[in-house]
């Protein structure tokens, strides 16, 4: 079992070796309250699991839980990887096809975990990325379950400072819990947001514990492809100083430098319009110095920005309305790039079993768009559609479905001719790199994503990156009537017409009617 | 396309027209005019339609026609059409449409291939009119026949519903086609159009009753002037007098038809031929709002909190609630009581009610539906009483238009503004709108009683 704790500073926020207090006897480090953003890694092999994750463990290839935090937060390069707000879970099960019994169990276990959470099982919670893995995602707003979950499990009853860690995590930004079979280890790892941290932390023996207070660095020899770190290093309960480190390596989530919200357009109705609101019409500074010369490999010809949507089954995107490059251009898009298979275009919400889709969406280059490229903020629209929803009692005939911010981002994705080379850069491990999100395998190996920061709309009230949209339903506390007041208008229209055909039976039989008939008819009108 | 003799004869028997030979009575003397302005409004639709397209982001296009459209180019690929989503009609579709998916690097020539389609569909609505005019020529002058035709083949509704790609207008063409091989007594043709229909749109197998009892051994016999047979009298008599050779003959065909397509279909396409042309109508729980009067209790009867399992309420109708009788007032009326009362009577008037009972009490009712019966309508025109009593007819007119306005309103504060307008707005507009059809339904009945057998 290892652990690793790493406070990240932003570029030019250094400190002293002499800030710290290191006491290799108690295995403590102590320092000063700096900004920065915290990071806990927790990793454990295969026969450190407790009981139950080895059996969850078992029947994975692959297993990605990736909570993030609904509230805003900032970080800082390297940590730059986002995902939508909520609950997403990336799953490969140990043998080819879906595996039923053991994503089921899977899901159960994630219900007791994480508390609320609703799959059960892959073909029918699941959403396919192709390559036999599988996707989930749900809103989860708080890891308070979680939270009770693991202090009961795993600290005794009077370990106050185990019970205190788990409490932190009520101030997360992420936490993530990965396990590869290839590699038989599971990784926990918690983010902080960049804010006041307290350097504190003490030795749990027999883990192994590294600190690192680092911050972000630019080397004279930093490579277009690297990012740069300095700072102090120390193996808690054997160093009795921190050691100065600085080292570079590359990085395939850097940090766009630029901000954007996202909103629904009033009124959404029952076809809302996501907008999203980007702070700068410039691309990100694809190379070091700001200038794309010719070390640089990645030139803004290969970089666009995208949309990475997770829809909760409430709502969904119509892919062949987002496939006419007119109406897309009209919204500031370009092109659909993924959508998750099958979207049922018609379903109510209730009678579908998937989770929702996913979508990536390629946003119009706002310099290649002569009214964007001039201003400094811009917009894209997102047309969505709503499902209907269960009637419901007690509330007015309305609903809400919850939708997470997406991620947005600038790619800039290798050309063909050189994806070999892009790959070789970004080895798959760098000790920050965040893989299987969703998105990145969507792209070609050796694409370099800039993040746009998440910030909540001027307009709104709190702080979530969650919008709401009011869905009308049918009210339950109306409805009283609509059983008998239907089958009497429907009995009505029908004796009414029936009573109508009476009068013509009744007029000639309904059999052949000659000219005399007819005649004897009009004479009696 | 006309007799010339006939185009040259003032319509002097039409009542509207005899008094003042005006300009507009010219215009329907001849077939020309009306033709070559029914075309022409189609093609100014049509233009019109490729400049919205290429040019707006609101696009002239139907959603429908994109479907048919990539359905076809599937089947250009040797693929199914059932590979694109929401693809729901028999593979015949698809293949008329096979033009629309060839390319030829000419962006003119793609854009008229594309849209080759859409002229397919026009044309068939100026078919089903001379249609119209063939079959009201058997009983009026053929200027005052083309008059009437002229509500369907001058219509601009008609002519954006086709313009914009649906495929309805073929439906009015094979309908039409149908009617007018019955009354000519082409029996084979009529049991082919019949057993076509059926397959490419379900709903016209409504008209088989209609069309068998209208078909009775008098009026079929060939000699005009034989003293009608004995009266059968017992029940085995009755049912050996129904049985005629041209019944049998029609349903023979029909039924060849209808399963010989549908087994060639299935054969070349499995199991999704079968599930998305046909059982996905009988699965579907597609309540988003429509016209029907059932839709809001469907809504109400399929949610999880007001059935009882889960399982149900995943299939509608077997909740047990009224949805479950609901295809029963549809089909009694469009099937056997109207059949039964007005077919021998007057076929086209039968068929009209059959088509107007079948959408008004259907469980989903959408405004193309309307165009079934917007078809047969210029047929009962000329005897309806709307036409005779002005007020009578503007009045049906008016409530129609009002009461679809209403639930269009209540509609459009749902869809648009996101207003719950389910209750009682929408229901209550959709069971208002659902009795005017009936009292429309009920004197459209009623007025056949004004019609000589036919």
């Amino acid at each position: 079992m290892r652990e690793r704790i790493t406070f990240i500073q932003k570029l030019g926020d250094s400190l002293e070796p002499s800030a710290l207090t290191v006491d290799s006897r108690s295995g403590t480090i102590n320092g000063p309250e700096i900004r920065a953003v915290r990071e806990d890694r927790l990793t454990l092999a295969h026969p450190e699991l407790p009981h139950e994750l080895q059996t969850l463990t078992a029947g994975a290839r692959d297993l990605h839980i990736r909570w993030v935090s609904t509230d805003a937060y900032g970080v800082v390069s390297p940590l730059l990887a986002r995902l939508p707000p909520g609950f997403h879970l990336f799953y490969a099960p140990a043998r080819a096809g879906a595996d039923d019994l053991s994503s089921n169990e899977l899901c159960l276990a994630l219900g007791d975990i994480f508390g609320g959470i609703s799959c059960t099982s892959l073909t029918e919670s699941f959403t396919s990325l192709g390559d036999d893995s599988f996707q989930y995602y749900q809103g989860l707003d708080s890891l308070s379950q979680f939270i009770r979950y693991a202090k009961h499990r795993l600290c005794s009853p009077t370990d106050t400072s185990c019970s205190t860690r788990l409490d932190a995590l009520s101030g997360a930004g992420s936490l993530d819990i990965s396990w590869e079979a290839a590699r038989n280890l599971l990784q926990i790892t918690a983010l902080w947001p960049y804010e006041r941290q307290q350097i504190h932390a003490t030795a749990q023996p027999p883990r192994r514990t590294e600190v690192g207070i680092l911050s972000t660095d630019k080397p004279k020899t930093l490579e277009a492809h690297e990012i740069g770190i300095s700072g102090l290093l120390t193996v808690l309960g054997q160093d009795s100083k921190p050691s100065p480190t600085m080292f570079t390596f590359p990085s395939r989530h850097r940090d766009a430098e630029s901000a954007f919200s996202a909103g629904f357009l009033n009124p959404t109705g029952l076809h809302p319009t996501l907008q999203l609101r980007l702070t700068s019409t410039h691309p990100p500074p694809f190379s070091p110095s700001g200038d794309n010369n010719d070390d640089n490999d990645y030139t803004t010809a290969a970089c666009h920005p995208y949309a990475y949507l997770t829809l909760p089954r409430g709502i969904f995107a119509d892919k062949y309305q987002l496939s006419d490059p007119l109406f897309l251009a009209s919204k500031n898009l370009s092109t659909l790039r993924h959508t998750t298979q099958p979207v049922d275009l018609e379903g109510p919400e209730y009678v579908l079993p998937q989770w929702g889709s996913a979508i990536l969406l390629q946003l119009a280059d706002p310099s290649l768009v002569p009214s964007l490229s001039s201003g400094s903020e811009w917009t894209a629209e997102i047309p969505l559609h709503l499902r209907y929803l269960a009637p419901s009692a007690g509330a007015g005939g309305y609903s809400a479905v919850s939708m997470p911010y997406p991620a947005v981002f600038w790619a800039c994705e290798p050309g063909e001719d050189e994806r070999e080379s892009a790959a070789e850069k970004f080895p798959p491990m760098n000790p920050f790199e965040k893989t299987h999100l969703g998105y990145d395998e969507l792209f070609a190996a050796g694409t370099v994503f800039w993040h746009v920061e998440p910030q909540p709309a001027v307009t709104a009230s709190s702080p979530s990156l969650v919008n709401e949209v009011r869905v009308p339903v049918l009210d339950l506390d109306r409805a009283e009537w609509v059983g008998a007041g239907t089958t009497a208008a429907v009995v009505i229209g029908f004796a009414w017409v029936v009573w109508r055909l009476a009068g013509v039976w009744k007029s000639g039989g309904g059999n052949v009617v000659g000219e005399t008939r007819e005649a004897k008819q009009k004479k009696t009108q | 396309m006309a007799n010339p003799t006939k185009q040259a004869r003032r319509p002097l028997s039409s009542p509207t027209t005899s008094h003042q030979p005006s300009l507009l009575s010219s215009f329907f003397s001849r077939p020309t005019p009306v033709y070559a302005s029914a075309a022409l409004l189609r093609l100014v639709f049509f233009l019109y339609g490729l400049w919205q397209d290429a040019n707006s982001p609101v696009k002239y296009t139907d959603i429908d026609y994109l479907v048919f459209t990539d359905a076809a180019r599937f089947v250009s690929r040797g693929q199914s059409p059932y590979e694109r989503e929401t693809y729901r009609y028999t593979p015949i579709l698809a293949w008329l449409l096979l033009p629309t998916a060839f390319t030829t690097g000419l962006p003119f020539v793609d854009a008229a291939l594309f849209s080759s389609g859409k002229v397919l569909f026009a044309i068939s609505d100026l078919v089903a009119g001379w249609l119209l005019e063939r079959v009201l020529a058997k009983s009026m002058e053929r200027s005052r026949a083309r008059k009437f035709a002229a509500i369907w083949l001058l219509n601009p509704m008609v002519a954006t519903i086709s313009t914009r790609g649906s495929s309805e207008g073929v439906l009015g063409v094979l309908v039409m086609a149908l009617l007018s091989s019955v009354l000519s007594k082409r029996v084979t043709l009529a049991g082919l159009l019949l057993g076509f229909s059926v397959h490419f749109k379900i709903y016209p197998f409504i008209y088989a009753p209609a069309i068998i009892w209208w078909m009775d051994a008098d009026r079929m016999s060939s000699k005009k002037n034989t003293p009608p047979k004995l009266q059968a009298s017992s029940i085995p008599d009755k049912v050996f007098a129904f049985i005629t050779p041209a019944r049998v003959q029609l349903a023979l065909t029909s039924f060849i038809t209808f399963f010989g397509l549908n087994f060639a279909m299935y054969f070349t396409y499995g199991f999704p031929f079968l599930q998305h042309t046909y059982l996905h109508h009988v699965t579907r729980i597609d309540h988003r709002h429509n016209f029907s009067p059932y839709n809001t209790h469907l809504y109400l009867a399929s949610s999880p909190s007001t059935s009882n399992s889960t399982l149900s309420s995943s299939l509608p109708g077997s909740g047990g609630g009224i949805e479950s009788l609901a295809f029963l007032p549809q089909l009694v009326l469009a099937c056997v009581l109207i059949p039964l009362g007005l077919a021998k009577r007057d076929l086209p008037t039968a068929m009209l009610a059959q088509t107007f009972a079948f959408v008004t009490f259907n469980k989903v009712c959408t405004s193309q539906y309307f165009l079934w019966y917007m078809v047969l309508l210029p047929l009962y025109l000329p005897h309806s009483s709307f036409l005779r009593n002005k007020i009578h007819g503007i009045t049906a007119l008016g409530l129609w238009v009002a009461s679809q306005g209403l639930w269009l309103q209540q509609g459009y504060e749902l869809e648009f503004l996101g207003k719950s307008s389910f209750l009682p707005g929408l229901w209550l507009a959709s069971l208002g709108f659902f009795l005017v059809n009936c009292w429309i339904l009920g004197t459209i009945i009623g007025d056949s009683c004004n019609v000589k057998g036919g």
